[in-house]
């Protein structure tokens, strides 16, 4: 074979285009930022141990009455930022006399602004991923909300593959450990998967949840469809689901 | 079995680089070609002026060692990641006879019209669950008459049964389309993978 007859430039260009393509899509970004806020927790977490390794000493129970930011804000700048009950006036005056020294000042101040900057940086995420749903994927947003669809995407790995996933699938998404241990064994199969913690679903006995979880994939199924013809059906699928949620509360009532 | 530019040094092997003429550790453990040839293979198809069609490329540690030996010919590496694509893009630039290609291979329709010529061999390193179906297509529509194919099955990813029922039940399978010229299995260096060699009936 004569292999000078090779196109090396044509392949480059296509190799080059494909991985623009992939890498500046929507959905590859949406997932990074989402695995990134999957990990940030889990950072913040451990910083704010590392914090209250010194702290404690002053404050020794203060951390069970008020979140890890408000915490923060009160170590960095003396902010209070939470409402002063009994209990944590009590923890902030009954001093036993234990100061800190002028370095541990210093680091508690650094740890804190860290642990701020975190905290703040998964807020300014979510708000990013937020808006590319908006922009890309509304129907999918509206239908699946944020946390799950994001997850989907992760398990899916693009929104093509997404797309080409019937409405039993997506009901699954998220529990293959369990589906392919009951194909194994031959035991029965798991009704749900990623959606069990949409908002929908808290409200509902376990038998309805079952029933629902079939419906709510078949939803988001369309919706994923319409949202790649840039149709917007997110309100009529809404209602039906709405509806379907109100008959089950009928039929528990009238039993 | 003589390679070019490959040597065998108290069962190691290396290669004569092809950018600063140097010998190169060739990894048997990060290798699956390599470790065939350490669990010595009866017949190696490559030689100095093919022209290679490599599927599931990734970021090109193989190639890099593949296009040593093929100073004369060209590999093209296939690969689905835009991530690892862009590593063996970069590598590719600076060894010229590869040549960078990121499609699905599990769907060679989508590049026929780009890969207009019929290759030597093809080898092929994909975890997918329909591993011969795929080598299948590629064959029908890229490889010569008579050319030869290196396949390496990870068992674990077709299913869960016992590896040797999966082995029993793919060589078969292979057999249907190809010519088995030998397999080994490469056990210490890569758990549950064995490496067979066919040529195109």
């Amino acid at each position: 074979m004569n292999l000078q007859k090779i196109n090396e430039k044509a392949f480059i260009k296509h190799t080059k285009e494909n991985i623009k393509k992939q890498l500046e899509s929507p959905d590859q970004r949406i997932i990074y930022l989402s695995q990134i806020t999957n990990k940030l927790p889990q950072i913040i977490n451990e910083l704010y141990e590392q914090l209250r390794i010194i702290t404690d000493r002053k404050y020794p129970t203060l951390d069970s009455y008020i979140s890890i930011k408000e915490y923060c804000n009160f170590i960095f700048e003396k902010k209070i930022t939470f409402t002063q009950t009994k209990e944590i006036n009590e923890i902030l005056t009954n001093d036993i006399g234990i100061s800190f020294s002028e370095d541990e000042k210093r680091t508690t101040k650094e740890i804190a602004k860290n642990i701020l900057d975190l905290i703040n940086t998964k807020e300014n995420i979510l708000k990013d991923i937020e808006t590319l749903f908006e922009k890309n994927y509304k129907n999918f947003k509206e239908i699946a909300k944020t946390t799950i669809a994001c997850k989907m995407l992760e398990i899916a790995g693009s929104f093509e593959r997404l797309l080409s996933m019937p409405a039993s699938t997506i009901q699954l998404l998220g529990s293959e450990k369990s589906f392919f241990l009951a194909l194994r064994k031959n035991k029965k199969t798991p009704k749900y998967g990623v959606i069990y913690n949409h908002p929908l679903m808290i409200t509902l006995s376990k038998k309805n949840k079952a029933r629902f979880a079939r419906t709510l994939a078949s939803k988001i199924t369309l919706a994923i469809k319409a949202d790649i013809n840039n149709v917007y059906i997110a309100d009529s699928l809404q209602e039906k689901l709405n509806k379907k949620i109100k008959n089950y509360n009928r039929d528990n009532n009238e039993n | 079995m003589k390679i070019n530019n490959v040597y065998n040094e108290k069962e190691q092997y290396f290669t004569k680089d092809l950018l600063t003429e140097k010998k190169r550790y060739w990894d048997p453990k990060r290798s699956k070609v390599c470790a065939a040839l350490k669990k010595n293979i009866s017949v190696f198809p490559i030689e100095k002026t093919s022209c290679i069609l490599y599927l599931g490329c990734a970021e090109g540690y193989t190639v890099s060692y593949l296009s040593d030996i093929v100073t004369e010919g060209k590999i093209i590496g296939v690969d689905f990641s835009a991530h690892s694509m862009q590593r063996f893009y970069l590598l590719s630039q600076k060894r010229k006879n590869i040549i960078p290609l990121l499609e699905d291979a599990t769907r060679p329709e989508k590049y026929k019209d780009l890969l207009n010529f019929k290759v030597d061999v093809i080898v092929q390193d994909v975890s997918q669950k329909k591993q011969i179906e795929i080598l299948k297509k590629n064959t029908d529509l890229f490889l010569k008459e008579n050319g030869y194919v290196m396949l390496s099955l990870k068992t674990t990813a077709i299913s869960q049964k016992k590896p040797k029922e999966i082995v029993d039940e793919e060589l078969n399978n292979f057999k249907k389309h190809f010519k088995i010229i030998n397999f080994v299995k490469l056990d210490p260096f890569e758990k549950k993978h064995i490496f067979v060699i066919g040529q195109k009936k």
